[in-house]
């Protein structure tokens, strides 16, 4: 039944705007604006805008002035640094080194990489052994409020964004830096069904506002089978220490039933997802063909209005003669379509299911994964990561052919972990690599504070066969494509936002430290702090 | 253990309006001589006069008549200070909305219990105006409505109706602030989606017709083309063509919020930290609530405070003035003076009584001057800043020529510990007088109010009362009920003197637990 719908569904969209790579400059244009452009008419645009032109430019420039610019929360950027980095070893990209390079970082942005680079007068010279991207973890809980890290209700269309508060966990976010990890994917509801939208934010503190969030909406999250989860709706998270743990909460609560139940819910949710999609589009379709045969109608209403009107008194008068009520005639038409209801829900997961929003499924053990693909394999826009996946190994195959990366959590499994992770450990990693699986990295997404041990559970991995390259891509570029934020971050290259570390020895070994930290062109960590 | 709580429970059962210290509400004029006036308005005048005159004040200044030919309250040892305005209260009334999430029809005049303690207390305190805001844990709480702590009905009390909407940046319980957030969001999309399907049904309907009457070959009558307004406000989202909708086809439910967003009425956002402050300043500029909203700040909100500056916002702030966190490193406890924080910033901001009377504005006020903020700020904050806030600037919060006369008659200095409020003159009504209130005096001495059930541990703490009081004699003494001591059946507490605290004149006091007795 799938394959119909889904063929319909592909057959309706036909130039449906494909994902849309680019990172999306700030917040969407309210969806409601979307929904009026149809019932406007085409025809009647045309025909406003060719006004327009005919005023000429004069009315434009009369028009200007009274249009506010739109207001920023804040007032305009305080344009950043010029920063030049001389650098012994500047690691472009997994695999692209240059020695004795040099990078040039101004108002934020690396204008400049190379040897050969001139040093500009006004420049902030910064020397380092290294330089390379600033690591980017893919699962962190970091700053996300507690009460929507643990909330059970969260819907598709709620937002981690909003659960971020940059205000918090400032020391904590001290300590990532200096680690290291510049960048997370941060996502509230750690084990709720739904997690709702994930962000792309910066962890520097005291960054402004806007050089924060890299993108407010990076992705959905969805997880299955999660024993947490198992009392139905909030996860079990608590407070241990001053750190939220994710506590094992009767892990053999949830049966192979409630699991593929779980499961379930994925398909489901892609299915209302492709429906919303889907009733948008027929409704456009809809709406446009009656409103071509409203006009026709009414050209031909208008032609023969005079002779109704004639008609009209002529019965009219017939009636009165004949001592009779004159009824008017009834007047019928094609009922206009109904617009579909709104629903941020549906407007999300449509987005998911047509691959704009990746769809981060967080899945560990054997059985669950097996049906995880088959309930998954005809939704071929849809851009699935597979996350957790403690049981994985045996299904490269179907992950290298599916091109579905994984997100690995490398960690050590100890007492009272909840039974997903049974299957964990830390060749995980290497074993998907080797087998040509796209392997990132995160922290977990539960404990906030495990972000900043991201770089040495890479190291961890790397210890149990990931390969060094394999896993530095997996924190730098291999990191920021998942999460559609490769033009921005991930890689030393022109153009791109600085985002880097100065090392004094090579990434990912345990005797090399953090010397700085340049987050958006500024530099917010140095040996003195 | 007796706790302020039963004391007062016996106490206000049953004679509550008895036990007031009201004088008879008079015609509105009164002239009011004392040895200082704060005018919150240029410099204090010694041996003032403040004249009033249907209710508005229409003159203050040096008494240069000498004899007047209406009443005059002459008090050369006092201090008068116009009422202390309190810019957000969630007191005073019964079973206040907290349930419906979006609620923007509710009024909180439905709310409001005119025989609160809490009015009875405030006017004790010189808190002469009330706004009354409902839903601290909705996300569209309802509308709210400045009082004046006088009157038995709603209509006596009222000095502003639709005083502001409350809306809840802050997650309410069961929400987190992801899903808070959502909501409120959603609650303006709501309405952005009402109005527009009333354009477009509305249009949709005008073309039917013109259609049908084509068909008929009738003439079109001519029709009202604008029946309604065109969109007001500086929302960032428009409906065009508003105006062929008559407003009374928006939905009852949703209109005040359409008011909300065309800038006719303010509202007051709550934000429990500095991520609801970004949220609520997200809300406002989406909604053209730029100039008209006021936040109302708890816990760590503080720390937006270069957000709230840039964008030049008032705020309230919450009764703990101080904020106390751990240093993570360090494990030490790090203190910060919220007002002073602000203030360095420039952020304007006013400031909240406590939950509880003991703490009320000047008490509020006092500890801004003792945490070293400016005594004018810090008067202004509880005065002057509130009173524009509500946007009764031109009514109150000084002593000026045209403004309301409202004017509170102090033993001393308004920062003083020791300053009790004697008198208070409520639009040229002496409707105060701390000599004649019972409460106190029965705090004081300890003096049994008639009707009230018979409470051998006061007897214990003052026997002299239960003999009679040091006010026999006077003309309004009212003899007191002697007492069994072997009634008792409670341990005596110990009672702080009324001169402590004489702003509150007691303490600890929850309005509810005025109705429980």
């Amino acid at each position: 039944m799938w394959i119909q719908l889904g063929c319909l569904a592909l057959a309706l969209l036909g130039g449906a705007p494909q994902s849309e790579k680019d990172p999306k400059p700030e917040t969407k244009a309210p969806p409601a604006e979307k929904q009026e452009s149809p019932s406007k008419g085409d025809a009647k645009k045309d025909s406003g805008t060719k006004k327009k032109d005919e005023k000429g430019e004069k009315a434009k420039e009369e028009a200007k002035p009274k249009e506010e610019p739109p207001r920023e929360i804040l007032p305009p950027l305080e344009p950043g640094p010029t920063l030049f980095i001389r650098a012994k070893r500047v690691i472009v990209r997994p695999g692209v080194e240059l020695e004795g390079a040099a990078v040039l970082v101004r108002d934020g942005r690396i204008v400049g990489v190379g040897a050969g680079l001139e040093q500009p007068k006004d420049a902030q010279v910064l020397d380092a052994d290294t330089v390379c991207a600033g690591f980017i973890d893919v699962w962190s809980a970091l700053a996300i409020d507690p009460g929507s890290l643990n909330d059970g209700g969260l819907g598709p269309a709620s937002k981690s964004a909003d659960a971020f508060d940059m205000w918090s966990a400032e020391e904590l976010r001290r300590q990532t830096l200096r680690a290291g990890v510049t960048t997370a994917r941060v996502q509230a509801g750690a084990t709720a069904r739904v997690g709702g939208t994930g962000a792309v934010v910066r962890l520097a503190p005291g960054l402004d506002e806007r050089l924060v969030m890299l993108t407010r909406e990076g992705c959905v999250a969805i997880n299955v089978g999660l024993s947490a989860n198992a009392g139905g709706g909030g996860g079990q998270l608590q407070v241990i220490d001053g750190q939220l743990v994710q506590v094992d909460a009767g892990a053999r609560g949830m049966d192979i039933f409630d699991r593929l139940a779980d499961l379930d819910r994925i398909g489901g949710a892609l299915e209302q997802g492709r429906n919303y999609l889907q009733a948008q589009i027929e409704y456009k379709h809809e709406l446009a063909e009656w409103k071509k045969k409203i006009a026709e109608k009414d050209a031909e209403l208008e032609k023969e209005f005079k002779k109704a009107k004639k008609d009209r008194e002529k019965e009219e008068k017939d009636a009165k003669d004949k001592g009779k009520t004159f009824e008017e005639k009834k007047y019928k038409e094609d009922k206009q379509p109904n617009e579909p209801r709104y629903d941020d829900d549906g407007e999300t997961l449509g987005r998911v299911w047509n691959g704009e929003l990746p769809l981060f499924v967080q899945v560990h053990r054997h059985a669950e994964l097996r049906s995880f693909f088959k309930a998954t394999e005809l939704y071929t826009r849809t851009r699935f990561v597979l996350v957790g996946g403690s049981e994985s190994r045996s299904f490269t195959k179907q992950l290298s052919e599916r091109g579905m990366p994984v997100l690995v959590w490398p960690t050590l499994r100890g007492r009272g972990a909840p039974d997903e992770y049974d299957g964990a450990d830390l060749s995980l990693a290497g074993d998907l690599a080797r087998a040509g699986v796209q392997v990132v990295l995160g922290s977990g997404g539960a404990d906030p504070a495990a972000t900043r041990d991201l770089p040495l559970m890479a190291q961890m991995a790397m210890g149990h066969g990931l390969d060094a390259d394999k896993a530095f891509e997996a924190l730098t570029i291999g990191a920021a494509r998942i999460l559609d934020v490769d033009r921005r971050v991930g890689s030393v290259e022109r153009g791109k936002d600085a985002d880097l570390l100065l090392l004094d020895g090579r990434p990912l070994q345990g005797a090399t430290r953090v010397v700085r930290v340049i987050s958006a062109g500024r530099v917010v960590l140095n040996p003195e702090n | 253990m007796l706790t302020f709580k039963q004391l007062f429970s016996g106490a206000t059962c049953g004679t509550l309006l008895a036990s007031f210290a009201f004088a008879q509400a008079g015609d509105g004029r009164i002239v009011i001589k004392v040895g200082r006036v704060i005018t919150q308005a240029g410099a204090d005048i010694k041996n003032g006069v403040i004249v009033i005159e249907n209710g508005r004040i229409t003159e203050v200044g040096a008494d240069k008549q000498g004899a007047w030919d209406i009443e005059v309250l002459e008090q050369p040892d006092l201090v008068a200070f116009p009422g202390y305005v309190e810019a957000h209260t969630s007191r005073g009334m019964d079973r206040p909305n907290e349930n419906i999430e979006v609620a923007p029809f509710l009024d909180v005049r439905d709310s409001i219990d005119p025989i609160s303690f809490y009015f009875e207390d405030m006017l004790r305190a010189g808190q002469t105006t009330l706004n009354i805001q409902q839903g601290n844990a909705c996300v569209i709480g309802g509308q709210g409505m400045v009082v004046k702590p006088y009157g038995i009905t709603i209509e006596q009390m009222l000095v502003r109706p639709n005083s502001g909407l409350k809306i809840g940046a802050a997650p309410r319980p069961g929400r987190s602030r992801a899903t808070q957030a959502q909501a409120l969001r959603k609650a303006f999309l709501d309405l952005r989606q009402h109005v527009e399907k009333l354009v477009k049904d509305k249009k949709d309907g005008k073309d039917y017709a013109r259609r049908e009457a084509l068909f008929q070959g009738r003439d079109m009558e001519k029709e009202e083309n604008k029946t309604g307004r065109a969109m007001d406000g500086k929302a960032r989202w428009k409906v065009k063509d508003f105006e062929i909708v008559p407003r009374g086809e928006v939905d009852e439910k949703m209109e005040p919020l359409l008011r909300m967003v065309e800038g006719k009425i303010p509202a007051f956002i709550a934000c429990d930290s500095a991520a609801a402050v970004r949220l609520a300043i997200e809300v406002m500029l989406e909604n053209g609530l730029m100039e008209t909203a006021t936040l109302v700040l708890e816990g760590d909100a503080w720390k937006a405070a270069d957000l709230i500056a840039a964008n030049k916002i008032p705020v309230i702030l919450s009764p703990n003035l101080v904020y106390v966190e751990r240093d993570p490193v360090t494990g030490k406890e790090i203190e910060t003076f919220v007002p002073g924080a602000l203030d360095k910033k420039g952020v304007r901001f006013a400031l909240q009584s406590m939950g509880n009377s003991a703490q009320g504005l000047w008490m509020q006020a006092a500890t801004c001057v003792a945490w070293g903020l400016d005594r004018q700020k810090a008067l202004d904050a509880v005065t002057k800043v509130p009173a524009d806030m509500l946007k009764l600037g031109k009514r109150v919060g000084s002593l000026e020529k045209g403004k309301d006369g409202n004017v509170l008659l102090l033993s001393g200095d308004p920062l003083k510990v020791s300053t009790t409020v004697q008198f208070v003159v409520l639009e040229g009504n002496l409707v105060y007088d701390r000599s004649k209130d019972t409460r106190v005096r029965f705090l004081r001495d300890g003096v049994e109010q008639p009707n009230t059930a018979p409470r051998a541990s006061m007897v214990e703490r003052n026997p002299a009362a239960a003999v009679c009081c040091e006010h026999e004699g006077e003309p309004d003494h009212v003899h007191e009920t002697k007492l069994d001591p072997g009634e008792r059946a409670e341990p005596a507490v110990q009672q702080p003197a009324d001169d402590g605290h004489g702003h509150g004149g007691h303490s600890d006091q929850d309005q509810q637990d005025g109705k429980d007795g």
